[in-house]
């Protein structure tokens, strides 16, 4: 019923576009925002760009952490019909780059003050070869901890302040009846805690030797070790119910009280936001435990397929355009939860949440410790970045001694060069 | 006059080619030749975007010795021992309870044949909840008072396949029942009644007259089970997405991530050559002794 209604609802919006909009300029873009928060968020654009003349073709390719959405786009760019415009995350507009298919829009972000308001280590990802190809709409944060202020109460703990204090407080919560740490067993998920450890017990310099460079050296490096015992220690506060657990279960489990804590991404505050929570009443936010203001990041982007269409070419400018304009990035992010890349933006209309995510971002840009986060694909490249998680997950649930697992991620790596 | 029934018997005698001559195109195209392309890939150094070079076997060689593949071809070897041996015995037993003319054969046909129905997300969503300790079986057989049980192998790494096991049997035996019965019903009555005559007991007839005349509906489930256990992948995805830990990761779900996630699609394209290799090495006998046999046999 209801895929018939949206399917009707598409139909019709077609149909509108098509009549209203008969002269206009119009650019289709693939993304693969399909959740209710992701699409408000997205019409946000949407209706900026009708204001200017451009009409947004949507083509929403939703599941599989956008896996789903990257095939469609190599089975269209292999047969020569690309988008406009397509979201872009981690290293995938590095690797379209590099096939020659992405327009090269450096003027049109330095015109609008995009370059310069823009993090230094995002130019890595979105600048390859000094070109920028991406433009981005979100900022994420990956290191946050989430958790019940009630059960926090409860069991007497307070925010923790190292890996260890918040090991002892797991408890603590255990004993008042509380699961410590709401986790699953799906890769990526652990590796949320595995990359928060690997920064926060060693420093940015080492998460940029093991995590960006995947370097063999300090992958083998006893640090590494010391990383895989304290993820040990820290499966100790999960329950045994986590195989397959959707990450908004496990958010569902703080929010009701059931869990302490959770690693998650700044995602999961939407769904605390969508129960009617409140942030420092009901529900904490605060970084994984560290002494440096680490910020591993993820950016949602777009990028801009070469064309030669006069009117392709011009509507791809406007849109370069509203995603880097400062309104639009409030608006889109006050909608999903997550904070404007755009360091020049007022931040006085977000929730502490995210502007303590906006006062760590300038803190750690500064401590060098604004890094791409492993877990997402920001750090490492694919082929590598899920031998991390793979390796991460199957020891958090085996009995792996951790130098073993050392080992096992330092032989992968080296196979998958 | 002649010419023209000439050119009609002509066309009669031609019809078939001609229908069929479409499908035939496609199926050389979309299977052959894209299995000659894959072939093709896994030579090659391709990464993200199909690259027509040649490195040799050096792809191959790389897969095996990835880890993750070895335990994923582990796995296919453990799941299809078990679940062929499984869903074959217990689709047998069924099909025989079954054919002692019981009242309700229809309903309770429908009954077993059901879960064929269903997709192997449906079910595996659905017994990802049974097998949940927190959730299903555990949880309930606690609650009745028992508070020692344990069945924890979805979450236990070393068990887990098991439950992929239990799953797919379960999707599966009805299947071969309903194949076994249609056997059982084609073997002629009076072969039964002289072995009947002969004071052969019932259990005896089946072990030695009935059991051995189904060996073709037994060559069928094999070869279609054997398949269907090659290619696994919806199942696992729903039931466990290949963990916990990669501890029930399949072939297939390999082929998918190497090509897909981790950009490295001649390794993906040679994991799928892998599965080829094996579904040949199944189908190969199967259409042999399929083949061999005169055509009246049938």
């Amino acid at each position: 019923m209801r895929s018939r209604s949206l399917l009707l609802g598409a139909a019709m919006c077609g149909m509108i576009s098509a009549t209203a909009h008969a002269e206009d300029k119009s650019i289709e873009v693939i993304h693969h925002w399909v959740s209710d928060s992701e699409v408000a968020a997205v019409n946000t654009i949407k209706q900026e760009l009708e204001k200017r003349g451009v009409v947004w073709k949507d083509t929403a390719i939703g599941g599989a952490n956008g896996a789903n959405a990257a095939q469609s786009l190599r089975a269209r760019i292999v047969a020569g019909n690309p988008p406009g415009a397509m979201q872009m995350l981690g290293y995938d507009a590095a690797t379209w780059a590099k096939e020659g298919v992405l327009r090269d829009l450096t003027d049109l972000e330095t015109a609008s003050g995009g370059v310069q308001s823009l993090p230094a280590d995002y130019r890595r990802l979105a600048a390859p070869d000094g070109k920028w190809v991406e433009v981005p709409i979100d900022l994420l944060r990956s290191n946050w901890i989430w958790a019940n202020k009630k059960a926090f109460d409860t069991a007497g703990v307070s925010v923790p302040k190292t890996w260890d204090e918040l090991i002892a407080s797991g408890e603590k919560l255990r004993k008042a009846g509380i699961i410590p740490l709401a986790a699953s067993d799906e890769p990526w998920q652990i590796a949320k805690i595995f990359d928060s450890l690997i920064v926060d017990l060693n420093g940015p310099e080492f998460y940029t030797q093991v995590a960006l460079k995947v370097d063999d050296k300090a992958i083998r490096s006893p640090q590494m070790v010391k990383v895989f015992e304290k993820l040990r220690q820290v499966r100790g506060l999960v329950d045994d119910n986590f195989v397959g657990r959707d990450w908004a279960v496990a958010t569902e489990m703080v929010a009701s009280g059931k869990a302490g804590m959770q690693v998650m991404g700044d995602w999961a505050k939407g769904e605390f936001l969508a129960k009617n929570l409140k942030p420092g009443v009901d529900f904490l936010c605060f970084p994984t435990p560290t002494s440096t203001p680490n910020f591993l990041w993820a950016m949602d982007s777009f990028s801009m397929f070469e064309t030669t269409d006069p009117s392709l070419r011009a509507a791809q400018d406007e849109l370069v355009k509203v995603l880097l304009d400062p309104e639009v990035q409030i608006k889109f992010n006050l909608i999903k939860g997550s904070i404007p890349p755009r360091l020049d933006v007022d931040m006085s209309k977000f929730d502490d949440c995210a502007k303590q995510a906006a006062v760590d971002l300038k803190a750690s840009i500064e401590h060098k410790s604004f890094l791409g986060t492993l877990s997402g694909g920001y750090a490492a490249e694919p082929q590598f970045a899920s031998i991390f998680k793979e390796v991460a997950a199957k020891f958090f649930v085996s009995d792996m001694s951790a130098q073993d697992a050392v080992t096992l991620l330092a032989d992968e790596i080296n196979n998958a060069r | 006059m002649t010419r023209m029934f000439e050119i009609k018997r002509y066309f009669a005698a031609q019809l078939p080619k001609i229908v069929l001559a479409p499908s035939g195109v496609i199926i050389l195209i979309a299977i052959y030749g894209f299995i000659a392309w894959t072939a093709s890939i896994s030579l090659s150094s391709s990464k993200v975007m199909p690259i027509y070079d040649f490195v040799g076997l050096e792809q191959f060689v790389r897969l095996w010795s990835t880890p993750r593949w070895h335990v994923a071809v582990e796995n296919l070897f453990v799941f299809s021992a078990l679940y062929l041996s499984i869903a074959t015995v217990f689709g047998l037993f069924i099909a025989i309870l079954l054919d002692q003319r019981i009242r309700a054969e229809g309903f309770l046909r429908t009954v077993f044949l059901y879960p064929m129905a269903l997709s192997f997300i449906v079910s595996g969503v659905a017994w990802k909840w049974v097998l949940n300790p927190g959730l299903g079986l555990q949880k309930m057989v606690r609650d009745w008072g028992w508070t020692s049980f344990t069945f924890d192998w979805l979450v236990n790494p070393k068990y887990a396949l098991y439950t992929v096991v239990i799953a797919a049997v379960w999707q599966s035996s009805g299947f071969a029942m309903a194949i076994f019965l249609a056997g059982l019903r084609g073997i002629d009555n009076s072969i039964i009644k002289a072995a009947q005559m002969e004071g052969a007991s019932q259990a005896r007839i089946y072990v030695s007259v009935v059991v051995p005349m189904l060996r073709p509906a037994f060559l069928s489930v094999i070869v279609l089970l054997g398949q269907i256990a090659i290619k696994t992948f919806d199942l696992t995805f729903a039931l466990t997405n290949g963990g916990p830990g990669g501890a029930t990761e399949m072939p297939s779900m390999f082929m998918f991530s190497a090509t897909f996630e981790r950009n490295q699609m001649a390794v993906g394209a040679a994991s799928a050559m892998m599965m080829l290799a094996a579904v040949v090495a199944i189908m190969v006998p199967y259409l042999y002794t399929e083949l061999r046999k005169p055509s009246n046999d049938h």
